[in-house]
């Protein structure tokens, strides 16, 4: 049987409430995502409108791409078929804080900053720092993974996520996890939907695993003539007694950007304890520094401000995500920049990355899709050796239809991707064809 | 469901005489795990050697439709290793090889039946340790620590297995191997490493596993507090948490525990104690000192009637001993008892300790406690003598009702132990149909024939099972033409 349009946005009213649905040209244009309208925006107010609207839109045969504060809209596979956009700002409710068990339940919706002031007066917080900050939206961070230089010692959403409730594609509610800190009961499920961007239901809840903030963090700045010496560094920090919260390499242009300093690349390392702990363990890094060939600084409070800003994407610029090996490292922030220096010799990269994880950001202003194309083939080849990879996290559409934005996947686990997303969104209701393998 | 001549002789064809086990008397040593309610012997077990042997041993099993039990050391508390309705045992003792050290990525590479101290005694000469620590850890083996997602009194601060695992080789139900994760992060797709983790055996079999490697804390304080009341030793844990402490472990025994450790290994708790909290701090040392210091005196605070702090390591390891013997210990007050593995959130301990208590009162049990009091994760242990079927009656009764308690407080109905047969048919106590239909799926996924591990984790009523779909939200009126 068909279904007229007309009668499925009036349906999608009689839901959510006119105000909540909207189809004017201002609010298609401002929803459009890869460059392909919506028919509707959405913007459910409770998750039983969110449960009713994916039900609908999925008897309707309609692509839903769900939406946070958008700052992920420039990832994965560009999309072909965008019939409702998903504004889930609209749940931005804390649920339930429980101080005391430092667990807390949000809806997906609401943003890393107005948790965070949530949480701040118990001097807690969620130990989740991804570019972008504070306006992001909880479901958004989960549902792209995205992380920060604080997942040296934190780990990324996937440690700190407890519970989920999340909408299938046809509209059933699905709770996985549980709310308390340890739990083994049935299959790990919020794993399955950290990084899974929505393809195997709509994140709808959060229950998270918070902690308490340090009473004192301090941050230095350890400078060097190249990466590689600032590996060497990182190595002997990571092989100390060190605890550091944060362990972030930038290469020359990234630290031209966020501060005074200039040098062929730095370490930037935060402390974050007790007062004398701190003060102890300052010294120490000092010491380290000084015979590992650098100069070690201290750092401003609003040093990672700078950082933030510095590592933030222009309008125009790509970036890239490169996972690689710890001791691997220097080698491949060498690659990286060499491969631009011929490819595209115009082009400005900026680099940071969590240096004892392997894990590189590197955002590129002034290269071409064509030339980001060949150094994303270049560098994949590289890192494909330890297992590692290149994606697009942000890239134009035209760079997004040239190279695979996310690189390959083993074939078998892939299969195993393509049967569940089968099993639970077979008619690709949910971001279709975005994510890995076209899934 | 004796298996035939031809099957067990291609199954020796694969595994050699020497790697399988087909004796009634051989057989009889792999009914159970450490729940020795639950019996069920394998019609063989398989010990194979390398992955290969895995993945023709599970394609054999499943053109014949033989259900697989894999297995590690046996050390597991739910009825996970066991075969209740027989089938092959896969046993994964003699792939106990580390594959590879990988110090400069801290992490280690090992087939799963390596035993779990073995890796941590081959790395800590270079100072690394693997976290993950629960208390069978000089017996269980790492691929069972993968398979029920282990915990330990040290992953309030270090995290449960699953934190600690990089990448898993898995032949699946299928018989295809796959690879998840690795060692280098952030592997673009599902995280189905995730997933597999804490699976149970109802995915595949684990043939590698690769690990994060800690270095080791350079300084380690442990102390040892009593109180004359359980609700100030749980005041005293959350007081040390608001502190903004999180310790490396934070334990708790209560008064019939202190007794049965007291007459057992005479671990010299103070008599009048009615708790005992032993808390352990890793780390720098200047923090440790610090947050020592601070735990301690939030102890006395509390009223506590004892502080010790251990000065070295062999009076460390004397604070340690009553708590490592607990459940060694409660054998002096009865012949046997049920151990629970059920989880509160950490502010609901003082309520939950006296609901123990009106449990127990009203099923006529002695219930001893010894819990991760750091993270809300108990261990009650429920007395009975197993020669009267009326005690052990009331003791499940009463454990029942327990987990229903936990549950109500908003806790999960296991932490660290895992499902198994034992806990499956608990599961729908904390997850709605839609929940566990989810979960079925998923794994169906992994093993589309229902051979692995089949009757453990998830419950086999029918309302989850094949073809079953939830209950959709309606859709308005006027949505079709």
């Amino acid at each position: 049987m068909a279904v007229s349009a007309r009668s499925i946005g009036e349906a999608f009213v009689s839901i959510a409430g006119r105000d909540r649905v909207r189809d004017d040209t201002a609010a298609l244009a401002a929803a459009t995502v890869d460059g392909v309208q919506p028919r509707w925006a959405v913007r459910p107010a409770s998750l039983e409108q969110l449960s009713r609207i994916l039900a609908l839109a999925c008897d309707g045969r309609l692509a839903v791409v769900p939406r946070g504060a958008g700052s992920s809209q420039e990832l994965g596979h560009p999309l072909s078929r965008v019939d409702v956009v998903l504004d889930l700002t609209g749940l931005d409710q804390v649920i339930e804080y429980n101080p005391d068990d430092l667990t807390v339940t949000v809806q997906a919706g609401i943003s890393s900053g107005a948790l965070a002031a949530r949480l701040s007066p118990r001097r807690q917080w969620l130990a989740l720092d991804p570019p972008g900050g504070a306006a992001r939206t909880l479901g958004g961070i989960v549902a792209t993974n995205a992380s920060g230089p604080r997942r040296v010692r934190y780990g990324t959403a996937r440690d700190l996520l407890l519970g989920v409730r999340f909408v299938q594609a046809d509209g059933v509610v699905t709770w996985g996890g549980s709310k308390v800190v340890k739990s083994v009961s049935g299959y790990d499920v919020p794993k399955l939907m950290v990084g899974a961007l929505g393809t195997l239901g709509i994140l709808a809840e959060v229950t998270l695993r918070l902690h308490p903030l340090p009473e004192v963090e301090r941050s230095w700045l350890a400078l060097f003539e190249n990466p590689r010496a600032a590996q060497a560094l990182v190595e002997r920090v990571v092989d100390s007694a060190l605890q550091p919260s944060r362990l972030e390499l930038f290469n020359a242009r990234a630290l031209a950007q966020a501060s005074a300093e200039s040098a062929g690349a730095g370490v930037a390392v935060s402390i974050g304890s007790v007062d004398e702990a701190v003060r102890e363990q300052g010294e120490r890094l000092k010491a380290i520094a000084e015979s590992s060939a650098g100069r070690l600084v201290p750092l401003p409070e609003g040093f990672w401000g700078e950082v933030e800003s510095a590592m933030a994407p222009l309008e125009s610029s790509t970036v890239l995500h490169v996972a690689s090996l710890a001791d691997r490292l220097a080698g491949t922030i060498g690659a990286i920049e060499d491969a631009f220096r011929i490819v595209a010799p115009r082009a400005e990269v900026r680099l940071s990355g969590c240096a004892a994880l392997g894990t590189l950001r590197v955002v590129v202003s002034g290269a071409t899709a064509a030339e980001t194309a060949a150094v994303t083939t270049r560098v994949r080849a590289l890192v494909a050796e330890v297992g590692g990879s290149v994606v697009i996290a942000r890239g134009s559409i035209e760079l997004r239809r040239s190279v695979d934005p996310w690189g390959p996947v083993e074939p078998h686990a892939l299969a195993l991707m393509h049967a569940l997303r089968d099993e639970f969104d077979p008619g690709r209701v949910l971001n279709p064809g975005r994510y890995v393998g076209g899934l | 469901m004796p298996l035939s001549g031809a099957f067990l002789q291609e199954l020796e064809g694969i595994v050699g005489a020497g790697g399988l086990v087909r004796t009634f008397e051989g057989r009889l040593v792999y009914e159970c795990d450490m729940h020795t309610f639950y019996k069920g012997a394998p019609d063989a077990v398989a010990l194979p050697r390398r992955t290969e042997e895995v993945v023709e041993i599970v394609s054999l099993c499943r053109r014949e439709r033989i259900p697989i039990v894999p297995r590690g050391s046996g050390t597991g508390l739910i009825g996970g290793a066991m075969a209740p309705v027989g089938g092959v045992m896969i046993g994964t003792n003699r792939m106990d090889a580390v594959l590879e050290i990988d110090l400069p990525n801290r992490c280690a590479t090992v087939q799963p039946g390596l035993i779990n101290l073995s890796l941590t005694r081959a790395v800590a000469s270079r100072g690394y340790f693997f976290a993950p620590d629960p208390s069978s850890q000089m017996v269980s083996s790492i691929g069972g620590n993968v398979a029920t997602n282990a915990g330990g009194p040290h992953c309030l601060k270090y995290g449960i297995t699953t934190n600690h695992v990089l990448g898993l080789e898995l032949v699946t139900g299928a018989g295809e191997v796959v690879r998840l994760g690795g060692k280098a992060a952030d592997r673009p797709g599902y995280d189905l490493l995730g997933a597999a983790v804490g699976s149970e055996g109802t995915f595949g079999i684990v043939t590698a596993v690769t690990v994060r490697l800690l270095h080791a804390a350079e300084a380690v304080k442990t102390i040892l507090a009593s109180f004359t009341a359980i609700e100030d030793a749980s005041e005293a844990v959350s007081a040390i948490i608001a502190a903004g402490i999180v310790p490396a472990a934070l334990e708790m025994l209560d008064k019939l525990m202190i007794r049965a450790i007291n007459e057992g290994t005479g671990a010299g708790y103070p008599k009048d104690a009615a708790a005992v909290l032993l808390i352990e701090l890793d780390g720098p040392a200047a923090e440790v000192e610090a947050q020592g210091e601070r735990a301690a005196r939030i102890c006395w605070e509390r009223g506590a009637l004892e502080v010790r702090v251990a000065a070295d390591a062999t009076e460390r390891a004397l604070l340690w001993k009553g708590r490592k013997e607990a459940a060694g210990a409660v054998g002096r007050l009865a012949p046997t008892y049920l151990l629970q593995d059920a989880v509160v959130p950490r502010s609901k301990l003082p309520a939950i300790m006296r609901e123990l208590i009106a449990i127990g009162t009203r099923h006529r049990v002695q219930i001893a406690n010894v819990f991760h009091a750091g993270d809300g994760n108990l261990h009650p242990l429920i007395l009975y003598d197993d020669r009267s079927p009326d005690q052990l009656e009331r003791a499940k009764a009463a454990n029942e009702e327990l987990l229903r308690a936990c549950i109500e407080m908003g806790g999960t109905v296991t932490g660290e132990h895992g499902v198994g047969l034992d806990k499956a048919k608990n599961l729908p106590l904390q997850y709605g149909e839609a929940d566990l239909n989810f979960m079925y799926r998923l794994r169906r996924a992994f093993d589309p024939d229902s051979i692995m591990n089949p009757g453990k984790l998830l419950p086999s009523h029918p309302a989850c099972g094949e073809g079953f779909r939830p209950a959709r939200p309606r859709v308005p009126d006027g949505a079709w033409i």
